[in-house]
């Protein structure tokens, strides 16, 4: 006998059965009735006889009405059908129904008061999404910002169903345009690829969520987060990078990763307002927006700010803080979120470095300014290309420079200045000495000739 | 004429290592700065070739720094104490390069062991050695791992400011490494500075030591 069995049986002879039978008897009769897969619970049948007839809606007036439809057989399918109708409808009131006072309620309405009901099983999920971005336009009065009930369908949903096959994912129906670029991408493709062999859970090219998050959504083009996202599947990516690219911890701050891997995108320099002292991206005050007014009263000419512009506004957020505490960081990225997702096989990134260290390349003829508002998303402001070049902006932007193809004009006409001199000057002198030669014989000739006549006496 | 010591070999060594480099620096900085308008070589080969040569040149300097901070001969990097008196001699020493030396005046400096640099020699290389040499190494170091030394390049104000302060020292040099050799070609054979940088002898015209 083992010693696992030995202490076994020694539990079992000392177990009080009578004890154990009663307790499990309780425990039974404390649980709801689950309902096994695709078999409906009596009181949700009940529901269904009137719910589950196509197009059964209420009218809301002025010749709207809510839909009330609910199909039974998804239903007894999907996870919610262990709960019953009555756990998420719990504002019901049997006697009352259909003639309850929430008739003013629209579906939008409705969904969005029912993510307390999500809440009381999920809180995870909805804490998560309560500091989403998806959230926080809802709470701006978005109607088109998504609730639990828009991604996941509550009498349908089944487990996992917003990782299954590509087609069922739910994020692309309102990304519809990113969707299909990423769709059409290296990481799209091999997804694709995966989608009919392996089950969701197991399929590792990324999709939506593994990057963005399912509920934790913030905004992509502020913060580190994609970045890190990139680096938490491509480890070892850094290493690689430094094999062949010079300053490559320096190339991850500064370039985002589509800006090489997107070899077709639209490139510009993003230049962000940044607190230097607090470390971290300068954010709107809620309810307090400055950066548009002090934006356009600095851009007087609209045709984007110039490099004097630019200091004068940088000068006035730094006002409401410590002398240069507010900086600007440029970052390189695409121009959009549809390009940001249209990725490449490695063998197609931008590998050539004159594609940005050259004068006049592309990626810097597109500037913007940029501050995130309170949820995250930047706001943009054009700026004049001439930023990056003008010796005035050596100090407003300071923390974004790339060698040959930002370089301060001012510096290549000293240049050509020193070149000059250095040739010019020798030249001179010797031009100089060449033309004095015949008057320098002349004097040393002269200069000996008394020591001639002096040896003669 | 009389053969006098004036540059020991360690001199020697840096001075041509230096000089070398200093041509590949700037050869390889100007592909790196002008690529485009500039095509010797790629610009990732360019990098490479200006990171490496930078650091034999910073290892270079301090064989000089060493054997002068460790020998008499720092003597020949000794200021004149008196403002007066240098100006004076460096006015005298420019008045001769820019008018004496057309009508054969003697060069008013007269080189000894420890007193190898005319006045104007003896300024241009001390603020070149230990202020601008060092400024490019350090900005150059910089610029090499920017991420490495993030915190030095925001003090300093930023990686443009650095750049900025990297490429001005390089614009000098770039007019220096023309000028330091035609001045060097302006002793008593044009030749003769040259193959002292050689030799370590420079030859000393009778008429010149008295």
């Amino acid at each position: 006998m083992t010693c696992a069995e030995g202490k076994w049986s020694g539990f079992a002879a000392n177990m009080n059965v009578p004890f154990v039978l009663a307790f499990l008897f309780l425990m039974m009769g404390s649980m709801p009735a689950l309902a096994a897969f695709g078999v409906l619970s009596k009181d949700d049948k009940a529901c269904l006889e009137c719910h589950a007839k196509k197009g059964f809606s209420k009218p809301r007036g002025g010749g709207d009405s809510v839909s009330l439809y609910v199909a039974d057989k998804p239903f007894s399918e999907s996870v919610h059908n262990d709960n019953g109708c009555t756990d998420c409808h719990t504002e019901l009131d049997i006697k009352k129904h259909a003639k309850a006072d929430n008739k003013k309620l629209g579906t939008r309405e409705y969904s969005i008061a029912a993510v307390a009901v999500c809440r009381d099983c999920h809180k995870k999920n909805v804490k998560q999404y309560d500091d989403s971005l998806h959230a926080a336009l809802v709470r701006e009065g978005n109607d088109e910002a998504p609730i639990c009930s828009d991604c996941h369908d509550p009498h349908t949903t089944r487990v996992n169903s917003a990782t299954g096959p590509m087609d069922d994912v739910v994020c692309q129906n309102c990304h519809g345009k990113i969707f299909k670029a990423y769709a059409s991408s290296v990481h799209g493709q091999a997804r694709q690829k995966q989608a009919g062999k392996l089950p969701a859970d197991q399929q590792k090219a990324p999709i939506c969520a593994d990057c963005h998050r399912s509920h934790e959504i913030k905004a992509a083009a502020t913060g580190g987060r994609i970045k890190n996202a990139c680096l938490d599947c491509h480890k070892g990516t850094l290493i690689l990078h430094k094999v062949w690219l010079p300053n490559a911890e320096r190339h991850f701050d500064a370039v985002s990763c589509p800006a090489c891997h997107v070899a077709t995108a639209k490139r510009r320099v993003d230049l962000r307002l940044y607190d230097s002292i607090a470390n971290k991206e300068v954010t709107e005050k809620k309810g307090v927006p400055q950066f548009e007014s002090r934006t356009r009263a600095a851009d007087a000419t609209g045709r984007g700010l110039d490099a004097l512009a630019l200091r004068s506004l940088l000068n006035e957020f730094n006002r409401d803080g410590a002398e240069g505490q507010t900086v600007l960081r440029g970052r390189l990225e695409v121009s959009s979120g549809v390009e940001a997702h249209q990725l490449v096989a490695r063998s197609r990134a931008i590998k050539d470095c004159d594609t940005c260290h050259r004068e006049g390349a592309d990626v810097f003829q597109t500037v913007t300014i940029s501050i995130a508002r309170p949820d995250g998303r930047p706001i943009h402001h054009g700026a004049q290309k001439e930023v990056l070049t003008s010796p005035i902006s050596v100090d407003s932007v300071r923390g974004f420079y790339a060698i040959g193809g930002t370089r301060i004009k001012l510096l290549d006409y000293l240049f050509v200045m020193a070149l000059f001199a250095g040739i010019a000057i020798p030249a001179g002198h010797m031009t100089l000495k060449w033309l004095f030669r015949r008057y320098l014989k002349q004097l040393e000739t002269e200069r000996s000739s008394p020591q001639d006549d002096t040896a003669q006496h | 004429m009389e053969r006098i010591y004036v540059h020991p070999l360690p001199v020697r060594i840096w001075h041509w290592i230096n000089a070398l480099s200093f041509i590949l620096m700037i050869l390889t900085g100007i592909q790196i700065r002008y690529i485009g308008v500039v095509n010797i070589m790629p610009f990732k080969a360019a990098v490479d070739w200006h990171n490496w040569i930078g650091f034999v040149l910073i290892a270079n300097f301090f064989i000089w720094f060493l054997f002068y901070l460790f020998s008499d001969k720092i003597k020949v990097y000794h200021p004149e104490l008196s403002p007066m008196k240098h100006f004076r001699d460096s006015f005298r020493q420019m008045k001769y390069y820019g008018y004496g030396i057309f009508k054969g005046d003697p060069n008013p400096h007269h080189v000894s062991v420890y007193h190898k640099f005319n006045p104007m020699q003896s300024m241009t290389y001390q603020i070149i050695m230990l202020l601008i040499v060092p400024i490019q190494f350090f900005t150059g170091i910089l610029l090499w791992d920017v991420e490495r030394f993030q915190a030095s390049v925001n003090f300093f104000g930023g990686v443009r400011v650095v750049d900025t302060v990297h490429v001005l020292a390089f614009i000098f040099f770039v007019a220096f490494i023309f000028i330091h050799p035609y001045l060097a070609s302006l002793g008593h054979t044009p030749t003769a500075h040259f193959k002292a940088m050689f030799t370590g002898y420079e030859e000393i015209e009778d008429e010149a030591r008295h």
